[in-house]
């Protein structure tokens, strides 16, 4: 989706708010690549996170005029597809990981050995990805995979810079123990 | 695992001084986070979420004026009386029933509660059928979404409370029949809260409280 910045977010919160339906598209556009890389991290798979990602924009909109600060309707938008995101991990419908349901990553290497290894690899990693709870899971992927600070996260996630060290703290010594040998 | 690695890993303490141990601790986990960042590589948004989004907006109500006047219409909001007030409604609510029916006036009259559970009114007709309208409410900021579930409803947790001002104060009210009922928030769709501010527990069976709700029956 490709960022418009005409107007600041807050116009297009008051232009929604106003009766400018359409103009709720721009939030879309400026925020829908941040909330999917996040859900598609969160989730797993294409089609939980683009639903995940859907649901976080119906739900801002509905909610919109209970918006304060809406300069920060991204960080907004964020929060509320980050507490759907962990309810989806917590839910029991939720099936486990199996090799099969693995995203696609793009094709490489053609030594069929090779690529066995690498199905191996990847499906233990999101097994060990699944076994932290969705606060520590989500924190490490902030923090290593998408290479936030602490202060960043805390802005974003509203929640205190010691609470998230201690989540990625523990999901390290968590994975310390499922990867073991493979690191 | 060590503090030094934690802070090295959190970008809060140079490589320089680490132990040789730590040393090959770090490098085996820059090699680990390598494989997770390739696994979880910059994604955009497929194409068409736009308008698959854009269409379901397209088909909701507007959340500006119009939702703003609906919600202040349909949501319920403390109202403060003076006991003067309520005795004056009273007398003259009952003077007309007498008049107009004959015999005595019947309200169901709430009780009970308290805390976040505050009873507010109830529907006329037979006691044992009516119910009284209880206002909850529960702080969570940072909530997505909160319920409010008990063995009114058979604990489905289909009573939605709303923060509609954002002050992460969520609140509604529940049509619930007279009697003593059990019930907690629901957080987050999978969060299971008990009523900080309820006046009685009773334990779950499951190692958690049950706030409890006491409401009277309508009297005739």
């Amino acid at each position: 989706m490709a960022a418009t910045a005409e107007r600041t977010d807050a116009q297009v919160v008051r232009d929604v708010l106003a009766g400018d339906r359409d103009a709720y598209r721009l939030l879309v556009r400026r925020y829908g690549d941040v909330l999917y890389a996040h859900a598609l991290r969160m989730a797993g798979s294409q089609d939980e996170a683009a639903d995940l990602v859907q649901r976080a924009f119906i739900s801002g909109y509905r909610k919109l005029a209970s918006l304060r600060d809406t300069e920060r309707v991204g960080a907004w938008l964020f929060r509320i597809l980050s507490n759907l995101s962990k309810d989806h991990l917590r839910s029991p419908r939720r099936g486990d990981v199996s090799v099969e349901r693995l995203p696609q990553l793009p094709e490489g290497r053609a030594d069929p050995l090779e690529a066995v290894h690498q199905r191996e690899v990847r499906a233990r990693l999101h097994l060990a990805m699944d076994q932290l709870t969705p606060e520590q899971r989500e924190a490490f992927m902030l923090k290593h995979v998408e290479g936030r600070s602490y202060e960043e996260m805390a802005a974003t996630l509203d929640v205190s810079v010691a609470s998230l060290k201690m989540r990625v703290h523990r999901a390290r010594e968590a994975l310390q123990g499922l990867l073991e040998g493979f690191r | 695992m060590k503090d030094e690695l934690h802070r090295l890993l959190d970008g809060e303490a140079p490589a320089a001084g680490l132990s040789d141990e730590a040393r090959r601790e770090a490098e085996s986990w820059d090699r680990l986070l390598a494989a997770f960042r390739v696994e979880a590589p910059p994604a955009s948004a497929p194409p068409w979420l736009e308008s698959r989004i854009m269409a379901e907006i397209e088909s909701l109500p507007e959340p500006g004026l119009p939702g703003r006047i609906r919600n202040w219409l349909l949501s319920p909001r403390p109202v403060r009386v003076s006991p003067l007030t309520v005795g004056l409604a009273a007398a003259g609510l009952t003077a007309i029933l007498l008049v107009g029916r004959g015999e005595p006036g019947a309200w169901p009259l709430p009780a009970g509660g308290g805390g976040s559970a505050a009873l507010a009114s109830g529907g006329g007709g037979d006691p044992a059928a009516s119910v009284v309208y209880v206002q909850f409410a529960l702080e969570a900021p940072g909530a997505s979404s909160v319920a409010v579930t008990g063995d009114f409803d058979a604990w489905e947790g289909s009573h939605a409370l709303e923060d509609l001002d954002g002050d992460g104060v969520w609140s509604g009210r529940v049509p619930v029949r007279p009697g003593v009922h059990a019930y907690m928030f629901v957080v987050d769709g999978s969060s299971w809260r008990t009523d900080p501010r309820a006046e009685r527990y009773a334990d779950d069976g499951f190692g958690n409280r049950n706030a409890i709700l006491a409401v009277a029956a309508p009297t005739i």
